[in-house]
């Protein structure tokens, strides 16, 4: 350690010096990242001439050593003219010195993706060699650099047609551990560039693999979404995408956008700031989503549209939204050199702005596809909320964290697994309550449902998801609803309705079973589902207690009795609800497993099975007087 | 299961041991049954046990059992007409715990609707307290109120216990119910029922007693009289909070032959006093069921929606008479504002009517529903008169003739009491006493007894007349009875005696008039919509993008608030009574009421709010079609082309005129075409034209075509019209046109290099139609036309 700290201890780096010795403050890294961004920032210095209108082809040449580029474009050329404040020729200083370039006035280019103005220098400074190439005013001009340094004098090497940049250069082996290039990832990073470039020819010639690629789209960004498209194997919801371009004058800006909604289930945004790729997002994508947001709940508001039942979150309204956001702005904040996240402030309303009145616009003036649109995310309003009520399902009972998640009126179960676990739907809290009592605390679990629950058959999915009795029922049943319907995530061994054997009893019954048969139709089929059976009479003859399940066992009972010993009076009553029974009976006679009755509900005809819940529990009022008429004579003992 | 198994052994339940006295019986356990046979079974059940025993009425005593039950507890109970009231919860209870195991406010709810005059006609239930009212106030909980049952019901049930009905166990065979109660009421007919039951319902409205009365002594007579014909003495429903029936006779007839049909029922009304500014309507009844609150509530609405200017104000000022107070103005037609009332609020409502009612089969507890018409239903009814009559005569024979039977024991010993009061001095005891008796005088045991119990008192010996009184009074009835048993005719006049008895009673007109009114010839007040609408001008703006609104003032068309790269299209004046017609680029003109348009200082809404256009269809012009904006659009004789009407122009150089007539009432969502432009062509524009303008078009290669408006042929119908300038296919399109009225009317166009150029008449000569038109630029081409500066439009009577 030095024994004094003065003002020579201070270091000011000269030069491009800096950023050898620091070299992960410019290009983000030493890696293949960091080299290939040697190659971005040379590429990006065309495409700005590219996007300026000056050039329409850019080549790329990675050489068979396949550690060397060159990149050339047809644009104006560097200048070579002496710069006043340096006396060196423009084309050194911008080789040769951080933060010089054309880029920070205004006047040559509008909008550029090189701007920090350090791009042709750091790759200079980290290249082993480097050869600038500047064709103009009928003259060929050259230097050479190594490590950022000058080796030759700008000199003119001939006579030249046209204009344009070449720019050779090796990155240096002593900064860079490995210093080949991924072709592969030049070819996609020049592909892009080629769709956000409208009609730019952008060559790739490929020495390693001794290939030639050529990558130019007339239709930019449209053909683009239509490749991710593709890529991705999304079916659209619409034909032709939304699409807008926007010179926007005040910020001087452009933005280029295609969207498309899509029937798959997530988001897809790309996004370009100066045709460089934004990863991260940043103020203009939040611009993009604030919106489309906004543009279709508009829609939707003025077109009385919205859906009862269920709200639209922004997630619904995006999802299956494949879409492609290219802006160009002439003074790009990113959050670091790396550049993935744009960090303009301003840019979130001028994106919002453009974006919102066009997509109104467009869907005002395409109701069709709009509607189509509007269905599509409603669906994914309903898939939503249906897979929260399906989440809400917990998987297992043991945590007591999930426990939380279950109705309050379900009384579990003690038992850890499902294997001979039951679960009783009661019908009303006071039957609930006998039934708790008289339980088998470990292997039987009681849901009182109230009143009746909804008639499944004549209201729509939203609805039934909005029932607390249902939506209480799934809970506890825990093996979700629908597509989201797992059977090994049953917490129970069987479930087993206990209805009041009075007609109300028997109704409940009913809309119990066709709940399950159209929501859980494979508890039924892989006989889960049971009907308890307790008693109608209850015969005291002396001591003994007899139950009888209808009327033919009480005659039966009645006459035994009397068989066995005829001066016992018997007294015959009938039970109204199961809240009458003494826990303890109704453990004797519907809970224990040892002496109840049960009845599993199988299904073997499914088209007989559904015609007949249709009828009975459908809308068509005749279907069901007319059962009642042909079948009046068939019902069993009328409770009154 | 495996696990299961394994704890086999212990018991299962740890709470309560399985009762050592309990013989369970034990069926072989779980049987698959089928999930249909399983739910049909089932609902089966319950729909017949809903149909049978809750929802719906017994035709005999127009009652459910519910209502049948409270009544039957409550004369039970004595708490009857002249009784002291007793609390409703009481009265609950003991009905529950009775005979009736549900809920206790369905039981409550019912019983205050029977005590309820608004819901009933002649109401079951005299109720004390608050009941509820005609603004759907829920009544008093019944631990307040009070209740005993209203004079009617004693002509329900005072007959029941002459063993005239059949009674059943109640459901834990502790007590006995009635099946059906003894009504001598047409009880279903004149206080009406509703019910929902499964797969059937019914819906039967009240009826005045003196009608219903009338019909039954008419079809007694007659007993062939077919529903139609009974209608003449059954007018038609009464329902107990008045109100006008609407429906003609023939209608009625066909309602009571069918036992379906819909009644229209409508409140009544009359003028109030006037004042200097205002005049008012008193509504006097509202229709059945309507609750009151709400009704007014609705007006109220009405009127903050500002859709019935004339109506002013609505006040309830109802005390026990229904009084609804409309504050109108004072030049408003006070029947077209009812005509409106009636329309868009329950002021008028429909009464659906359904008469189905459970009818009795030969098992007395079970009934069978079934949908009647009025024959059957007062046929059914005097059916049950008769065999109540029938067994009551039945019941008091019987008791006539035990007690004769025992009037002749006192006859028999009555000459020798004295040797009777011997032998029981000497007897041990009552038994002896009787068997000697018994032996003496050859009585049977129950003549005996009631010689024994007989009170000394009556060994006076002016005792034996009063017998022999009595015994004579007694044969004679019984041989009236057994006239009447043996004499149906006799039989059915008693019946008829009786109902006249109840009409005397109940059916007055004098006493209780009809309060609903049935007349339908009153002729409907035809209203039209706009009728309504508050006529003042307004300003329509409408923008490039498609956006409308209309202002009441718009001092300066370039302040007005436009979404962003949005333009004004155009501005167009016109009373909110008027229409405005927009042109869409697919030949379609969509018709609107300007007071239709949104009015809003905002962005407007959408034109595809309004109207339903396709995919890419946009608005390219609009026209008020205001009489004094657009006078004269009416041909002056058939086929004439009319002095004022529109010219149209496609963009691949098509052009037509035709009338705007056919556009001036409001269109449908899909609009009226008024040109075919031929498949990829559009219509760039529409104008107002007299057929004296120029016509100046120009395309996007920079040619014009100037010619007179009256060159372009008049369609009667859509079509694509004529060429107006000829284009090279696919290779040119018209970009826009103008009607120019002189020569300073001109148009401008901009070029591609961002100048803008004038075509007029002033420049360029006026030609036929049908060529290629002149060539404007030598090189480059036109943009767009620039359409001139938006100006406010002013209105001139």
């Amino acid at each position: 350690m030095a024994k004094t700290y003065t003002a020579q201890d201070i270091t000011v780096l000269e030069g491009l010096e800096p950023v050898r010795r620091r070299p992960g403050m410019y290009i983000g890294g030493v890696g293949p990242p960091g080299l290939h961004h040697l190659v971005w920032e040379i590429l990006d210095n065309a495409v700005d001439e590219a996007m300026n209108g000056h050039a329409s082809t850019i080549g790329v040449t990675l050489h068979a050593d396949g550690a060397s580029v060159t990149i050339t474009d047809d644009g104006r050329g560097i200048p070579v003219d002496t710069h006043k404040k340096s006396r060196r020729s423009a084309l050194e200083v911008i080789f040769t010195t951080l933060h010089a370039g054309g880029k920070f006035g205004h006047r040559t280019y509008r909008t550029a993706g090189g701007l920090h103005g350090v791009g042709a220098s750091v790759v200079n400074a980290l290249s082993k060699e480097l050869v600038a190439t500047s064709k103009r005013d009928g003259a060929r001009w050259e230097q050479r650099f190594k490590q950022g340094k000058p080796v030759s004098k700008l000199r003119r090497v001939g006579g030249a047609r046209g204009t344009g940049t070449t720019v050779f250069f090796r990155p240096d082996a002593t900064i860079f551990p490995k210093t080949t290039f991924d072709a592969d990832l030049i070819a996609e990073r020049l592909n892009v560039a080629s769709y956000l470039h409208k009609g730019v020819k952008v060559v790739l010639e490929d020495q390693t693999a001794s290939q030639t690629r050529v990558f130019q789209h007339d239709e930019g960004l449209t053909d683009y979404l239509r490749q991710i498209l593709a890529d991705r194997s999304a079916r659209p919801v619409h034909e032709a995408p939304f699409s807008v371009s926007r010179n926007h004058e005040t910020t001087s800006s452009r933005l280029d956008l295609v969207l498309q909604w899509t029937e798959s289930t997530d988001e897809h945004l790309r996004s370009y700031v100066n045709g460089i790729p934004t990863g991260s997002g940043g103020t203009h994508e939040n611009g993009l989503r604030a919106g489309i947001g906004k543009a279709i709940r508009n829609f939707i508001d003025t077109h009385s549209l919205t859906p009862k039942g269920v709200t639209l979150t922004t997630d619904d309204i995006r999802e299956g939204v494949t879409g492609i956001l290219s802006v160009f702005i002439p003074e790009p904040q990113f959050q670091g050199q790396t550049k993935d996240r744009l960090n303009n402030p301003e840019l979130a309303s001028v994106v919002d702005g453009v974006v919102r009145p066009a997509l109104e616009h467009w869907l005002n003036h395409n109701i069709s596809v709009a509607e189509a649109i509007v269905a599509r995310i409603i669906l994914a309003a309903r898939a939503r909320a249906a897979s929260r009520a399906a989440q809400q399902a917990v998987s297992r009972k043991s945590a007591t964290s999930n426990r939380l998640n279950l109705p309050g009126k379900l009384s579990d179960c003690t038992a850890p697994g499902a294997a001979g676990s039951e679960l009783f739907i009661v019908e009303g809290d006071s039957a609930g309550g006998s039934a708790k009592q008289g339980r088998d605390r470990v292997h039987q679990a009681i849901l009182p449902l109230r009143g009746k629950v909804l008639n499944v058959e004549n209201a729509p999915f939203a609805k039934v998801l909005e029932n607390k009795e249902l939506s209480d029922l799934v809970t506890a049943l825990g093996c979700g609803l629908g597509k989201n319907f797992e059977l090994t995530r049953l917490r129970y061994d069987r479930v087993i309705i206990l209805a009041d054997a009075d007609a109300d009893g028997n109704h409940i019954a009913t809309l119990l079973l066709t709940f399950l048969y159209r929501y859980l139709p494979k508890l039924i089929t892989n006989g889960k589902i049971y009907l308890a059976q307790p008693p109608l009479y209850r015969i005291d003859a002396g001591k003994q207690t007899f139950w009888a399940l209808d009327d033919s066992q009480r005659d039966a009972t009645l006459a035994e009795i009397k068989q066995g010993n005829g001066r016992v009076k018997t007294e015959v009553t009938r039970f109204k609800g199961l809240g009458e029974m003494m826990p303890k009976i109704l453990w004797e006679t519907t809970l224990n497993p040892r002496t109840r009755r049960l009845l599993r509900v199988g299904i073997a005809d499914q088209i007989r099975t559904d015609r007949v819940i249709a009828d009975l529990m459908g809308r068509d009022a005749s279907a069901r007087f007319r059962f009642i008429m042909d079948r009046a004579e068939d019902a069993e003992a009328l409770d009154v | 299961m495996a696990k299961r198994r394994k704890r086999r052994g212990v018991p299962l339940f740890d709470g309560l041991d399985s009762g050592a006295d309990t013989v369970i019986s034990r069926p072989e356990r779980e049987p698959t049954v089928e999930l249909t046979d399983a739910a049909e079974s089932r609902y089966l059940n319950y729909a017949l046990s809903v149909i049978t025993s809750r929802a719906l009425p017994d035709v005999r005593d127009g009652l459910k059992p519910v209502q049948r039950r409270i009544l039957f507890t409550m004369w039970e109970q004595r708490i009857t007409a002249d009784a002291k009231p007793r609390k409703s919860a009481k009265v609950v209870g003991d009905v529950m715990g009775g005979y009736h195991p549900h809920g206790d406010t369905a039981l409550y709810d019912t019983l205050v609707r029977m005590a309820q005059p608004f819901a009933l006609r002649y109401p079951l239930i005299d109720g004390h307290g608050n009941f509820g009212s005609l603004d759907g106030d829920s009544a008093a909980a019944m631990r307040y109120t009070e209740c005993r049952l209203a004079p009617p019901s004693a002509e329900l049930l005072g007959e029941i216990n002459q063993d005239t009905v059949h009674f059943r166990p109640n459901y834990d065979g502790t007590k006995v119910e009635p099946v059906v109660l003894p009504a001598r009421l047409p009880n279903l007919l004149i206080n009406g029922a509703t019910g929902i039951a499964v797969g059937m319902a019914t819906n039967i409205p009240p009826h005045h007693v003196g009608e219903v009365c009338t019909a039954l002594l008419k079809l007694l007579d007659n007993p062939e009289l077919s529903s139609e014909r009974l209608c003449r003495y059954i007018k038609g429903p009464e329902f107990p909070t008045g109100g006008q029936v609407l429906n003609t006779p023939d209608e009625l007839k066909q309602l009571y032959k069918t036992g379906s049909g819909s009644i229209r029922l409508r409140a009544t009304w009359k003028s109030g006093p006037t004042t200097r500014g205002s005049k008012t309507i008193h509504v006097t009844s509202v229709p059945y069921m309507v609750n009151k609150a709400q009704l007014v509530e609705r007006i109220a609405e009405v009127i903050l929606a500002r859709k019935l200017p004339p109506l002013v104000d609505v006040r309830d000022e109802s005390t026990d008479e229904v009084r609804i107070a409309l504050e109108l103005k004072r030049d408003a037609d006070e029947r077209l504002v009812m005509a409106y009332l009636f329309r868009h609020t329950p002021l008028q409502t429909n009464f659906a009517v359904n008469l189905t009612c459970l009818v009795p089969t030969a098992v007395p507890e079970v009934g069978r529903p079934e949908r009647l018409d009025l024959h059957q239903l007062l046929s059914y009814f005097l059916g049950f008169r008769l065999e109540v009559v029938t067994r009551r005569l039945e019941h008091e024979l019987a008791a006539l003739r035990r007690r004769i039977h025992i009037l002749e024991g006192f006859e028999t010993v009555f000459d020798a009491l004295d040797e009777v009061l011997r032998i029981v001095r000497k007897s041990d005891g009552k038994a002896d006493a009787a068997a000697k008796i018994m032996k003496r005088f050859a009585l049977d045991a129950e003549q005996t007894d009631a010689i024994l119990e007989l009170k000394v008192y009556r060994l006076a010996r002016l005792e034996i007349l009063v017998i022999r009184q009595e015994l004579s009074d007694k044969r004679k009835r019984t041989r009236q009875i057994g006239g009447l048993l043996k004499n149906e005719a006799k039989r059915w006049a008693l019946v008829r005696d009786e109902i006249r008895e109840i009409n005397k009673t109940y059916g007055q007109a004098k006493t209780d008039p009809r309060r609903t009114l049935i007349e339908s010839a009153e002729e409907e007040v035809e209203y039209r919509a706009d009728d309504f609408i508050v006529a003042e001008d307004n300003i329509v703006l409408v923008t490039a993008d498609g956006w409308v609104k209309r202002q009441k003032e718009v001092r300066d068309v370039s302040t007005t608030r436009l979404r962003e790269g949005d333009t004004l299209l155009t501005a167009l004046a016109g009373s909110t009574r008027a229409t405005v017609v927009f042109f869409s680029n697919s030949g379609v003109a969509y018709t609107a009421r300007i007071a239709d348009v949104p009015a809003t200082t905002g962005h407007g809404e959408p034109i595809q709010r309004l109207f339903k256009l396709k995919d890419g269809e946009r608005i390219v012009a609009a026209l008020s079609l205001d009489p004094r904006v657009a006078p004269n659009i009416a041909a002056k004789r058939a086929g004439a082309t009319p002095p004022v009407h529109a010219v149209a122009v496609s963009s691949d150089g098509y052009s037509l005129r035709f009338s705007l007539e056919p556009f001036v009432e409001p269109s449908t969502r899909s609009g009226r075409r008024f040109a075919r432009p031929t498949s990829g062509a559009r219509v760039v524009g529409v104008a107002r034209t007299t057929g004296a303008e120029v016509i100046i078009a120009a395309t996007a290669q920079a040619r014009a075509m100037l010619c007179a408006a009256s060159d372009i042929n008049f369609l009667s119908g859509p079509g694509k019209g004529v060429i107006l300038i000829k284009l090279p296919r696919g290779a040119d399109r018209v970009l826009g046109f103008i009607a120019s009225t002189g020569d300073r009317d001109l148009l401008t166009v901009e070029t591609n290099r961002g100048a803008s150029q004038t075509v007029s008449t002033a420049k360029y000569s006026v030609t036929g139609r049908g060529g290629k038109g002149r060539e404007l630029l030598q090189r480059g081409q036109f943009i767009r036309v620039i359409r001139p500066a938006v100006t406010v439009p002013t209105l001139v009577d």
